[in-house]
Parts: C-alpha cells; structure tokens; sequence
C-alpha cells in the first residue's frame, strides 16, 4: 500500500463486495476500495473475481466519464491489492431519501442509465443504494459489474433488477419511480428503444420462476 | 388449537399435525412419502402423483395414529395450494377438502414457500430475519416489509436444486441428487474454472449448468466440488449484497438446499463478517413436509375465517411475493 500518499483509514462500509475505507490521497479526501479476500469462497475463484472486478471498475468509471456521466475520479489502482483509490463524494444515498425525493430523482436516474446505454455499457448492479445525491449532483457508483454491451437482453437486465429494488426496498412508491425513471430513460434513449428493452424486461421476468406460468 | 396440514407439492407427500399456544407451536406428528423416479430420471408428475394418491391414505391414518388424534379432535385442516406440480397439488387438495367437507371442518389453502419461511423461523426463534429459501423449487433472498415477504435477488432461471439434481441425473444417479453430489465434491479439491454469474442481486445458474456437464469425463468429483464452489459462492454473494443492502441482523436459511453442509459453511462465515446472527432450520424439516403447511394455517386462522369449498383451488404458479400477510 502506498503509505507515503495516504494516511488515516477508516472504515465507514463493509459492503458485499468490498470493504470502503475513508483516507485521503494527495491531500484530498479520498475513499479506498479493498476487494478483500473472502475465505468462503475457493482461493482460484476468489482471485479471479476480485481481479477481474477491480480492473473493470478503474476502467469502466474513467470511461463513463467521458460520456459525461458523474462518477468519483479513481486517483489509484493498485491490481496486486485489489485496491482503487476513488475520490470522495459526500451527500446521501439515494436509497436513504424519502419517498417523494427518490420519486423525483428516479428520473435522472433513468436518464443517466440510459446514457449508459446509449453509449453500450451496462452497469450490471443498479440499486438506490449505488447513487448518491451530492450538492444538488447525481453522482453514479459501483462499476464492478459492468460491461460492455448493446444487447437489449443485456440492458434489460439492468432495468428488472433496478425496478426489483423499488419493488423490495421502495414499495410504497414503486409505482411512480418506475414512471418517472422510464421518463427519464426514455428521454435518452428513445421510445422505440425503451420499448423493445421494455418488452425484453417481461420476457425475463416470465423466465423467473412461477411468474404467471398457468 | 390443532391443525393437520397437508404437503403435496412435488415429491413428498406428507400429513403433519401441530398445536399451536400462542405464538408457540408443536409438532406432534409429521409422516412422509417421499416418491422417488427412477435412476437418471427426473420427477414426472403423473407418477408423483399416483404416488401421492396410493399413499396418501397410510400417511394419514398413520400421521393421526402417532399422535393419538382422531379426525374429530382436529380444528382445521390446511394443503398446499401452490406452487408446486399441479396434479401433485391436486391430490392434497382432495384429501383436505374431502376431510373439511365431511367432517365440517375449516379449510385453509396455504402458500407453501411462506410454510417455509414461518416453519423456519418458530422452530429457530428467527424474528425479523433476511431469509434465503434454497429448494427444487426455489432460490429467492427475501425480507419483509409492508405487510409481505419481498424477493432482494433470484435466480433468474433454473433452482440451485434443480442444477444438483439436473446435474446428478446427468451422471446417472436418482434424483434428489444433493446429497450424493456433496458427498462426491467433498472427496476433491481440485478447483476447475466455472462461470459465476451473479447480477446485482440475482444469480442464473444455466451457463454454470451446461459449463459443468462439459467438464465431468475430466473428474466427476472435481466437477461437483466446483460446481457447489461455484453455485453456492454466487448464492453466498447475493446474500451478502441482500445483507448489506437491507441492514438485517438475522439470518435463515430455509428449503431442501439448506441440508449442504458446505453451502451452511459458506453463509456462516458471511453472516460473521457482516455481524449477523446465523439461523437454519433443524435438517429434518428444512425440506418439504406438513408442518410447514399446518403451522402456516395456524398462523393465518388467527386472522381470516377458513375459505370456502368453492375457492379452494390449487395455483401451480403462486409467487410468494404475492401473498398478503396480516398475522
């Protein structure tokens, strides 16, 4: 680890994925991303996840940034660690707003996705929990598990699961959100579009399982 | 108050009684037949549910016999109404509403998963658990909130039981396979790469599935130790997203699959990291049985009136998500 440049750690999340850690990088505050070696799952496998993982993330979020999607600036990637080093956005989760707030922003939320899209990268884990609402800024987080692709089947994928996670954690207003986010979505991408990644999104949920089979 | 609850979703066909006091319930009897397709060969649910008619006169009197109860004692009776194969279900449906008609007795059709889940929770003390119900016929994360059971992450196509099992056929042994494939996975240690996909908080296991056929004339016991590697590290990652993104402090785990001893090690360690209290059912009732189907009706009767004769249908495809809860 580059001592030197960082200092104070301390944790602030154990993610699923992760652990994040706050410090500072170049005098700046900064957060640190460590995919940490998880004992349960066999050393190979664990290895090439966390590699694969931490090399798409630098990638992927220096790259939507060109697109002109707000991310954190990766400062640092140190592979042999499965460390990145990413700069610090403070605000809120958007998961911990309220209802009608998380209403509003499902809107630029779907259009920042739809950008995405647009430009052939799935994000591949879209939950409120990975948008954080600093000063007024839709900042998008957590590129581990994106991708490069323009199937339809593929951006559909992103769409059931981010409406999955209104359905679980946002039920009360899952209804409007989806609304306001396929507003904003649609605003990106185009109707014609939303409309065969809509159509594919029912195709995948009738592949699930007892989903309106009989 | 006393219920006979009546299992026949798939396999098993299966009478329980319980009591419940309170929010306390006991077992008193729980008898079962498990049909069993022939080697190599999946469940075919005719001959399951031939099955379950043949046997299901025994299993009755046999369940009411062990617990010293005749019909006349019993305050309701419940089945199974899905989802589940419908001429299996069917059979449980007869039985129960042959018995409630005759003897005039309430009738409750229940939700088998959510039997799952509440059967898992009183016989554990889980209260407000985040649960993973891992079966043939399930693979679902779930917590709950606002009055139901939410899905966090799913398979998005086939069941982790239905990958052991379709996998065990494949190399020639009679389903359920589970227990034979731990046994083969745990004579290697030879890790063989496998896609692992996982999306967001859903796995799909179908690439995993064809991946593994390909590699058995290699090893079938290394074929199995990756495969379970595989499948329950992705099951195991779902879960900690699921964990980490709901804040639960509980954890079950519930369903045939939960019997792994592997798969039980896995979400033992993740339930230590995320300082999360570790539940799984006792073995013998994880899998399907009639105590899940009567404890659920015993709950459910302190809130709603039995269902009438004319609505007690079977539902091959009835969500658990869909199911209101206000017990």
């Amino acid at each position: 680890m580059s001592g030197s440049i960082c200092t104070v750690l301390r944790l602030v999340k154990k993610g699923a994925e992760a652990d994040i850690y706050l410090t500072t990088w170049g005098g700046s505050r900064a957060v640190l991303k460590i995919r940490k070696r998880k004992e349960y799952r066999n050393e190979v496998l664990d290895n090439r996840i966390r590699a694969q993982r931490t090399a798409r993330e630098a990638r992927m979020i220096s790259e939507v940034k060109s697109f002109g999607v707000s991310t954190p600036l990766v400062y640092f990637v140190n592979q042999e660690n499965f460390e990145i080093y990413l700069q610090y956005v403070g605000g809120m989760l958007v998961r911990d707003l309220h209802g009608v707030a998380i209403v509003k922003l499902c809107e630029r939320i779907g259009r920042m996705v739809g950008i995405l899209h647009k430009n052939g990268v799935m994000h591949g884990d879209l939950t409120t929990s990975n948008f954080i609402l600093s000063h007024g800024r839709l900042v998008i987080l957590d590129f581990g598990l994106a991708q490069h692709t323009e199937r339809v089947e593929d951006h559909a994928i992103d769409l059931r699961l981010f409406k999955e996670v209104l359905n679980s954690a946002h039920a009360s207003i899952v209804d409007s959100a989806w609304r306001s986010f396929l507003r904003g979505y649609a605003n990106s991408v185009g109707t014609q579009r939303l409309g065969q990644v809509l159509s594919q999104v029912s195709v995948i949920e009738g592949r699930g399982r007892y989903a309106n089979v009989v | 108050m006393l219920c006979l609850g009546i299992e026949s979703t798939a396999h098993t066909f299966s009478c329980a009684l319980l009591e419940r006091r309170g929010k306390k319930g006991r077992i008193l009897a729980d008898v079962r037949r498990i049909y069993r397709p022939p080697e190599g060969e999946g469940i075919h649910p005719r001959e399951a549910s031939r099955h379950h008619a043949e046997n299901s006169p025994h299993v009755l009197s046999e369940c009411l016999a062990s617990a010293g109860v005749g019909i006349s004692d019993l305050d309701i009776v419940s089945y199974a109404a899905g989802p589940g194969l419908g001429p299996c279900l069917r059979i449980g449906a007869v039985v129960a509403r042959s018995i409630a008609s005759y003897y005039g007795i309430p009738i409750y059709p229940v939700n088998h998963a959510l039997g799952h889940i509440e059967l898992g929770k009183m016989l554990t003390g889980a209260r407000d658990p985040l649960v993973l119900l891992v079966s043939g016929g399930h693979t679902m994360i779930l917590a709950f909130l606002g009055r139901r059971w939410r899905v966090f992450g799913e398979t998005l196509d086939i069941t982790l039981g239905q990958l052991l099992d379709q996998i065990g056929r494949y190399a020639g042994f009679a389903s359920p396979c589970g227990p034979k494939i731990e046994d083969l996975a745990s004579k290697s240690s030879r890790y063989e790469p496998l896609p692992y996909v996982v999306k967001g908080n859903d796995v799909s296991f179908s690439g995993l599935f064809s991946a593994t056929k390909q590699i058995i004339p290699g090893g079938l016991e290394t074929a199995c130790f990756s495969l379970q590697e595989t499948a329950f590290s992705m099951v195991g990652e779902a879960v900690e997203r699921a964990l980490s993104f709901t804040g639960k402090k509980e954890f079950l785990v519930v369903g045939g699959v939960a019997a792994n001893r592997r798969l039980s090690e896995i979400l033992q360690s993740i339930c230590r990291r995320h300082g999360c209290r570790f539940f799984v059912s006792p073995k013998e009732y994880a899998g399907d049985c009639g105590s899940q189907i009567s404890w659920l009706a015993l709950l459910e009767s302190t809130r709603k009136e039995g269902a009438k004769l004319e609505d007690t249908f079977v539902r091959q495809s009835w969500r658990v998500d869909s199911v209101e809860v206000d017990y």
